[in-house]
């Protein structure tokens, strides 16, 4: 139990110990890795016994995190540990003199345990984690020279592809999770009907993008860019296998129809990319369509209802794929760090160990006798023809095989022909160590395929003479052609269009990146005006505001002016009070004092006066008298 | 039993009302205070967090009468939902306070309105009572306009006042509605738990408050169409004060939406649940895109924000809509979860981009390049804060997001196309690093100096904890679920 879980804390140990101490990275990270292959054998052979491991860790509420180790998981895990462990151990001897150590080791040592917890994983979280973890690795490690021009955008495209594909994982686990309530893998496989065809559409998509299925292949060919122990380790055998790994597993869930997609998805690959490796001026380049192409077949034989057909050819692909990427890196460093075939002209003459090893690898590739890619095509191609699709998928797999034997041929022509001229290789040794075991693993992993099946108690196609006799006739055509003729000829009209991929309407670039970032800045814009819009909303409180305080301050002037009229009301009554009344009072005084003066006036004292008024008082009373009785 | 809510609460005020008496004090003194006022608040919590909570309504109670005849008293305590987030504000608070410890210019204002801040936003989380609730709410405005205005960039005093008059007036619909549940409530009172346990409203009252709740909310969140004061106050806001406002500050919003609008009217909010969620899903998504069409960092940053918390939204309408407690407990976990790593994450994020502008005096990241050779600690912290923002899983965003995008397709499957803004989030951050930190570094930058003591001592927690709630989220997700598993009948 605590072996089987060295498998993945062995690396992880390693990854944080480099971090840490940031010395000894390549030592660590060996230590690390073999640590988990050792475990990784252990625990395949107790599994092989028909022990069975398994652990619960704490998740998210009613969704924890489990690892099992069954035969199908202790495969994988056993796959990734054995090429993991010899591609570090090439890793050092390619990497002696380069700076940033620390980051690399310790991104590799990450890398093989995140891989291992997605094969070993027994839920779905844990595995979509794992799935996710790979891809920042891959980030990281693509991108390590990240200063170097043309780098950054390859690690960041690479990421991109993967991650919105992996948007299928989401959706997948999703539709599992609600169908069957639970997050164990093994129980959500018994999910049926439009739930099934669902999850199993979803985890295509997500299949196609780790594994460069078309029309997801353009990043692998990009990725490229980074060291080749990580095209080696990533990119040929652990990553983008994760893909058909993840169908492998799911088998059991996916419908018929499901199959047929597949098959169609690993078909068409195969010949694009197929096609596309026979036009690539780079070997890496040729190598990375080459694994497209090679994980078209496994779908193919996923498709085809035998995935362990996929398995095996998984298996020595691994082992055939990993080698001719370390082949290519010794070539690279003798040729002074290019991979351009026109720098390599000749190289495998001028280093022929190097050139043999490639050359072993590649004829097993291309499914030569007795090496393990002809055991393992031939499992694939006889799984197509016996089909229910034989029709459709037999004709796609037999011109994969062709053209895997066209571009394997042509790589062994151009490192052949001309005079090579090798510059001296630092980590000789160690480089030569890693290529070397994984060379032999690529030649003799047939022998481990009976008992593979028996572990998994599969049982493979029918062996049929003929189908063995008809693969392994396209691929000696094939290497043939690829040796004598020149590309251009072999492709004719299609030379330019695989040149560039088959990239359509300007790739991923032109169809998707700057679409998407054109209508960023549209909706920036917008979100702006919207903004604009609020703050006119602001200006127009300010303006109503400015509007108030006039009516104000109007009302204020009216307020004032009924004011100033009260003010002049009472100046009016002041003054009508002053000289109005004040005046008309004083005129009666004055008339009264004069009054009173002239009747003063008529009390003299004079007799003969007062005589006078006598008489006449006398003469008016007796003239009233005589006027009142005269009226009467 | 020790007040020890009320202590975690008042202790960044009395902070501030010491540094208010301190006349002449120098700006070490200052910050020294305020380090420490914010330091004994995390202590604080810490220690509420070990007291924890139990799963039957809320923990920690502590209650003093005010006014009875109106049913008004000063009423604090925590559940699992404000808990976390109690913790989350001391801990952010703390951090800025280290960071902010290079300002020299009026040191003792800007510490004492950031301690005034953190009681402010702590006290929402620990109200229990209506009216202190909307007392802390807007009191934190006030804060925030202060430190934006006073210590902001070029643009400071218009987005400060857009900031505060726009949000300030979002907040004015929340006071009808608790009006409104105060005179619903059998007896008047504005005492939440009640409110909780017996909504007071139904029928069109409730529809009418609920949207009154929703309004406040929406702004305070953000939530488009009325999200724009956002980026405007982030961008000219001064490091620190970006960092509460993302980190804490949204938080207030999502907070609300969940204890008002999930937990006050049930059945309002399970019948506008299909337009909330509609909502959530346009805002994570319009946000997204909108985030990937910028280039000034700050404001990339921002928008990243309207689209975590539209996520937020998403899941408190899922919990609203369905009626199997899994499925609720599940969304509201995975919303609680998110507002937890969203202060830490984008916290981070802000010191880090803040940082730089302080070296560079500029935020547009088509003037920087290659920076990761120049300032690799800054570049890497960045590159781990960016893939935890993206939904990385193993780092904060991915166990919370998972849960919300899980919910959601229980109750509706056509709202998981939201998935699709990790994509556009993928895209985004790493098209900034491509452009900021990858390739050559440019002639000008090479003297760049990397991240201080000062400046590691801030970052290096948030990262710390990012990673932890990545891989061990069941530290938190148990002190949440303890409260979800049973939140509404």
């Amino acid at each position: 139990m605590i072996v089987a879980a060295l498998i993945i804390l062995g690396p992880l140990a390693a990854a944080v110990l480099i971090l840490a101490l940031r010395r000894l990275a390549p030592a660590l990270a060996l230590l690390g890795a073999g640590v988990s292959l050792i475990a990784a054998l252990f625990t395949l052979s107790r599994v092989a016994n028909g022990a069975a491991y398994s652990a619960t860790l704490p998740g998210l509420p009613g969704l924890p995190l489990r690892l099992v180790a069954e035969p199908l998981t202790a495969v994988f895990a056993a796959l990734v540990a054995v090429v993991g462990f010899f591609v570090m151990v090439y890793a050092v001897g390619y990497m002696r003199g380069e700076g940033g150590l620390v980051r690399f080791f310790a991104g590799m040592s990450f890398f093989v345990a995140a891989m291992q917890a997605l094969v070993l994983a027994g839920d779905w979280v844990l595995l979509l984690a794992a799935w996710e973890l790979i891809g920042f690795s891959s980030y990281l490690l693509i991108g390590f020279w990240f200063e170097r021009p043309g780098i950054a955008p390859a690690a960041s495209r690479a990421f991109l592809y993967t991650r919105s594909a992996d948007l299928g994982l989401y959706a997948a686990i999703f539709v599992l999770i609600s169908q069957t309530g639970t997050s164990e893998i093994s129980r959500t496989l018994q999910a049926g009907g439009a739930a099934a065809v669902a999850a199993g559409l979803f985890l295509l998509l997500a299949a196609m993008g780790k594994s460069a299925q078309t029309p997801l292949h353009g990043w692998l060919l990009d990725a490229m860019a980074g060291p080749t122990p990580v095209s080696a380790l990533l990119h040929s055998a652990t990553l983008v296998a994760a893909g058909a790994i993840l169908l492998i597993r799911a088998f059991p869930l996916l419908p018929p129809a499901v199959l047929v997609v597949v098959g169609v998805v690993g078909g068409l690959t195969t010949l694009v990319t197929g096609l596309t490796a026979l036009a690539q001026r780079d070997l890496k380049r040729l190598l990375a369509a080459s694994t497209a192409s090679q994980y078209g077949l496994m779908l193919l034989a996923i498709g085809a209802g035998v995935p362990v057909a996929a398995l095996f050819h998984l298996l020595a692909h691994a082992a055939m794929k990993s080698s001719l990427f370390l082949g290519a890196g010794v070539f690279q460093h003798a040729s002074g760090d290019s991979t351009e075939l026109a720098d390599l002209e000749g190289m495998g003459r001028a280093r022929r160990l190097t050139f043999l090893g490639f050359v072993i690898a590649g004829l097993a590739l291309a499914g030569v006798p007795p090496l393990s890619g002809f055991w393992s095509k031939d499992a694939v191609l006889a799984a197509t023809f016996v089909s229910p699709n034989a029709w459709l998928l037999a004709p796609l797999a037999l011109a994969g095989t062709l053209l895997t034997g066209l571009y394997v041929g042509r790589a062994l022509r151009l490192l052949w022909r001309g005079e090579g001229e090798s510059e001296p290789v630092a980590g000789e040794r160690w480089m030569g160590a890693g290529l070397a075991v994984l060379v032999v693993l690529a030649a003799t992993l047939g022998l481990a395929m009976p008992p593979v099946a028996g572990l998994l108690g599969a049982e493979l196609s029918e062996e049929t003479l003929l189908v063995a006799a008809v693969g392994l006739v396209a691929a000696l055509i094939g290497l043939a052609l690829g040796w004598a003729l020149p590309t251009g000829r072999l492709l004719g009209p299609v030379y330019g269009l695989a040149g560039r991929g088959f990239r359509v309407g300007g790739g991923f670039d032109g169809l998707v990146a700057r679409p998407a970032l054109g209508f960023a800045r549209a909706l920036d814009v917008f979100d702006r005006g919207i903004h604009a819009g609020v703050l006119a909303v602001g200006g127009f409180g300010l303006a109503l505001a400015r509007v108030a305080d006039t009516m104000s301050d109007g009302i204020h002037a009216g307020v004032l002016a009924v004011g100033s009229a009260s003010l002049a009301v009472a100046r009016a009554s002041r003054v009508i009070d002053d000289r109005g009344i004040d005046g008309l009072i004083d005129a009666l005084v004055r008339g009264t004092r004069d009054l009173g003066a002239r009747a003063r006036e008529l009390q003299s004292g004079l007799v003969h006066r007062e005589l006078l008024l006598a008489a006449a008082g006398v003469a008016l009373v007796f003239a009233l008298l005589i006027a009142g009785s005269v009226g009467s | 039993m020790f007040p020890l809510v009320s202590a975690t609460l008042f202790l960044p005020l009395v902070g501030a009302m010491l540094l208010v008496f301190m006349r002449g004090s120098s700006p070490r003194l200052a910050h020294a205070v305020g380090i420490a006022a914010s330091g004994l608040t995390l202590l604080g919590s810490i220690l509420m967090w070990a007291r924890g909570v139990t799963g039957e309504g809320f923990s920690q109670v502590e209650e003093v009468a005010w006014i009875p005849s109106l049913g008004a008293a000063y009423r604090v305590g925590v559940d699992g939902i404000s808990l976390p987030l109690v913790l989350m504000t001391a801990i952010l608070f703390f951090v800025s306070l280290v960071f902010s410890a290079h300002i020299s210019e009026r040191a003792r204002s800007y510490v004492a309105l950031f301690l005034l801040l953190e009681t402010a936003c702590l006290g929402v989380f620990v109200a229990l009572d209506a009216v202190l609730f909307y007392v802390f709410f807007e009191v934190s405005l006030v804060g925030m306009y202060f430190i934006i205005a006073g210590w902001g960039y070029e643009g400071r005093q218009r987005a400060a006042l857009t900031f505060f008059i726009y949000t300030l007036l979002g907040s004015l619909p929340l006071l009808l509605a608790i009006l409104a549940l105060y005179l619903g409530s059998e007896p008047n009172t504005f005492d939440m738990r009640s409110y909780i346990d017996s909504p007071p409203l139904s029928g069109l009252a409730a529809t009418l408050a609920l949207i009154a709740m929703l309004v406040t909310f929406f702004v305070k969140t953000p939530v488009f169409p009325v999200h724009t004061w956002l980026p405007l106050a982030h961008t000219e806001a001064p490091t620190a004060g970006s960092v509460i406002l993302a980190g804490v500050m949204l938080k207030l919003g999502t907070y609300g939406l969940v204890r008002f609008a999930l937990q006050m009217t049930p059945d309002a909010l399970k019948q506008l649940a299909p337009l909330v969620v509609a909502l959530g899903v346009f805002s994570a998504l319009y946000g997204a895109f909108v985030a990937l069409g910028q280039t000034d960092l700050k404001r990339l940053v921002a928008y990243t924000s309207v689209n975590h918390m539209g996520y937020v939204v998403v899941g408190v309408g899922v919990a609203a809509a369905t009626t199997d407690a899994e499925v609720r407990s599940l969304a509201l976990d995975g919303a609680t979860l998110q507002m937890v790593s969203h202060g830490v994450v984008t916290g981070a994020l802000f010191l880090l981009v803040g940082m730089l502008q302080d070296r560079a005096h500029t935020r547009d990241m088509g003037a920087f390049g290659g920076l990761l050779q120049v300032v690799p600690v800054l570049g890497w912290a960045f590159v781990l804060a960016a893939f935890a923002s993206l939904g990385l899983p193993g780092l904060a965003h991915f166990p919370a997001e998972l849960q919300v995008f899980l919910g959601t397709f229980y109750v509706y499957p056509v709202a998981a196309i939201v998935v699709l803004g990790l994509a556009v989030t993928a895209g985004l951050y790493l098209r900034a690093i491509q452009v900021a930190f990858l390739g050559e570094p440019l002639g000008k930058w090479t003297g760049m100096k990397d991240l201080g003591a000062r400046e590691v001592l801030a970052v290096a927690p948030l990262l710390l904890l990012t990673v932890l709630l990545g891989v061990a989220p069941f530290l938190v997700l148990e002190v949440i679920h303890a409260t979800t598993a049973g939140l509404l009948p």
